[in-house]
């Protein structure tokens, strides 16, 4: 019964935890995603790095813009919807992805976040058939609360994920990619 | 003999090896399932259009299932759909008794570059602004340029994006509504698209050649523009020739759209549709108003509609089986999109 208790307490305990992930706002009332960032890394190679992370990121960024110690790139993430283990893309939130460095310390933010719906067009693909973003902060009517909630958790995993990455980018060594020898074998010596 | 198999082995392992480089996207899987009532003023079937045909009956649509799976450059979209939406009132099935399925979309593409992709199979049409599928229309009941114009066209084109604003399509396609043609591939056909300004695309089509009645040469204008948030306009405009005067059709449909809350938007749709003149015999037009409310919750989506149809010439009957200028009906449609 005790180990019941407990087993139930944690479930409700993790259920709590798993509510509180949701974006936190500015000061303009805008869902952000923001961190800041304690590094050795010099303030010149983590803005080089940041850039590396947009350029190899070319599908999801559109235009950049870069100071000395900034990099400014739209952005662009797709949204799915799951059935079962199958899924098809439901919509696109675009956002503007914020980069900053100093010495010793860099920081990053997601926000401006707006949603676009797709529909599926007459030959089966998934395309945006509108033009208007919707603000990710903008409530929904009582019709639209389950999806939008949905669709929240997708683009607060997705900016979580992304900032993962790019501070994974941000840890790591630049090394030129070069073309690797093709592997031969002598077939004289044996 | 063993030259040719050598062949194909080494083409498969390259197919194989190229493959591994490519990344693979998940296979999509979505659809829709819809459901009607409908009550006819006249109280029976009375308006000639496509689809919503049965009288004070709840009635099915189709239940429609999508995949689609890309692969590096390759992908391919398969649609088929179950119900009298999609079989016995779809066109090919219908001439096969309506007894199986209805084949919607069966295509592989393949994107040579970011600008130029090829298609080949048996495709949703280009023509025109209405489609089968009920998640693809705004308004439940279909207009006449919809019934009388291609619904599916089998062929093989070529897209060329010059730019997001502007890229051209040009094919060559089997006579319309056919699985495999009976005439050859005896149609071309092409479609210009532009984007003027954000949010108002335009479709410039042409298709020739052979078609379920003869010959012809079907030209289409499809363009719609969101102008501000809660204001979409819609136009399609089309001319059939048929060749040896044979006869055609011309018309114009305007389709203004109104959100007037988060989940709920009007339309009207405004026809005029006119068959041509076959030899002495006159043709006969049409017009028709479409009200349409969308009220969208989650994937469902509820439409309420009522239409007014009238014709001169007395194409309708009235309740006493009478010929009749006007016809109307109210259908109330649920659509689950998934």
């Amino acid at each position: 019964m005790k180990y019941s208790l407990i087993l139930l307490f944690s479930i409700l305990l993790s259920s709590a935890f798993a509510q509180q992930k949701q974006f936190t706002v500015d000061e303009r009332g805008k869902y952000v995603h923001y961190e800041v960032v304690e590094t050795k890394v010099g303030k010149d190679s983590l803005v080089s790095r940041a850039e590396r992370f947009i350029k190899s990121n070319k599908k999801s960024f559109t235009k950049s813009t870069k100071t000395d110690s900034s990099v400014t790139s739209n952005g662009k993430m797709i949204i799915d919807k799951t059935i079962l283990v199958a899924s098809h893309p439901s919509g696109e939130v675009n956002y503007v992805f914020n980069f900053e460095a100093r010495e010793g310390k860099y920081r990053y933010w997601i926000t401006d976040l707006e949603y676009i719906p797709y529909n599926r067009n007459r030959y089966g693909n998934y395309v945006a058939t509108t033009n208007i973003a919707t603000p990710l902060e903008k409530a929904p009517g009582k019709l639209s609360a389950g999806t939008w909630k949905d669709i929240l958790e997708s683009v607060y995993s997705k900016a979580t994920s992304l900032g993962e990455n790019f501070k994974k980018t941000l840890a790591t060594v630049q090394v030129e990619n070069q073309p690797k020898k093709a592997q031969s074998i002598s077939t004289k010596k044996w | 003999m063993k030259k040719l198999l050598s062949a194909i082995f080494g083409m498969a392992c390259t197919t194989c090896a190229l493959a591994q480089e490519t990344p693979t996207s998940p296979l999509e899987f979505s659809g829709s399932v819809d459901t009607y009532y409908k009550y006819d003023f006249a109280k029976r079937p009375n308006i000639p259009t496509s689809f919503v045909s049965d009288h004070n009956s709840v009635s099915l649509g189709m239940l429609d299932l999508v995949l689609k799976k890309k692969t590096g450059k390759a992908s391919f979209v398969g649609e088929i759909s179950f119900g009298p939406r999609g079989q016995s009132q779809s066109i090919p099935d219908a001439a096969a008794n309506g007894s199986s399925f209805h084949i919607q979309n069966l295509y592989v593409n393949y994107d040579f570059s970011d600008k130029f992709a090829m298609t080949a199979g048996y495709m949703g049409t280009f023509i025109g602004y209405e489609v089968i599928s009920p998640v693809g229309n705004f308004n439940y009941s279909t207009s006449y340029l919809f019934t009388n114009g291609p619904f599916q066209n089998a062929g093989i084109k070529a897209t060329y994006k010059f730019s997001d604003k502007v890229s051209l399509m040009a094919g060559l396609f089997n006579d319309w509504n056919l699985y495999s043609a009976t005439r050859g591939v005896s149609s071309v056909g092409g479609q210009l698209m532009i984007s003027p300004v954000e949010g108002w695309t335009a479709y410039i089509n042409a298709l020739t050649g052979a078609d379920p009645y003869g010959y012809g040469t079907i030209v289409d204008l499809t363009t719609s523009y969101q102008i501000t948030k809660a204001f979409k306009l819609g136009l399609n405009a089309a001319n059939y020739d048929m060749a040896d005067d044979a006869g055609g059709y011309a018309g114009v449909a305007l389709y203004p759209q109104v959100a007037v809350a988060d989940a709920v938007t009007l339309g009207l749709r405004g026809e005029y549709f006119k068959n041509k003149d076959v030899g002495a015999t006159p043709g006969t037009a049409y017009t028709g108003l479409t009200l349409t409310a969308n009220i969208k919750s989650g994937g469902l989506t509820f439409i309420p509609e009522v239409r007014l149809d009238h014709n001169g010439d007395k194409p309708f009957l009235n309740k006493t089986g009478g010929a009749a200028p006007n016809a109307g009906q109210f259908s109330l449609a649920a659509v689950y999109a998934f």
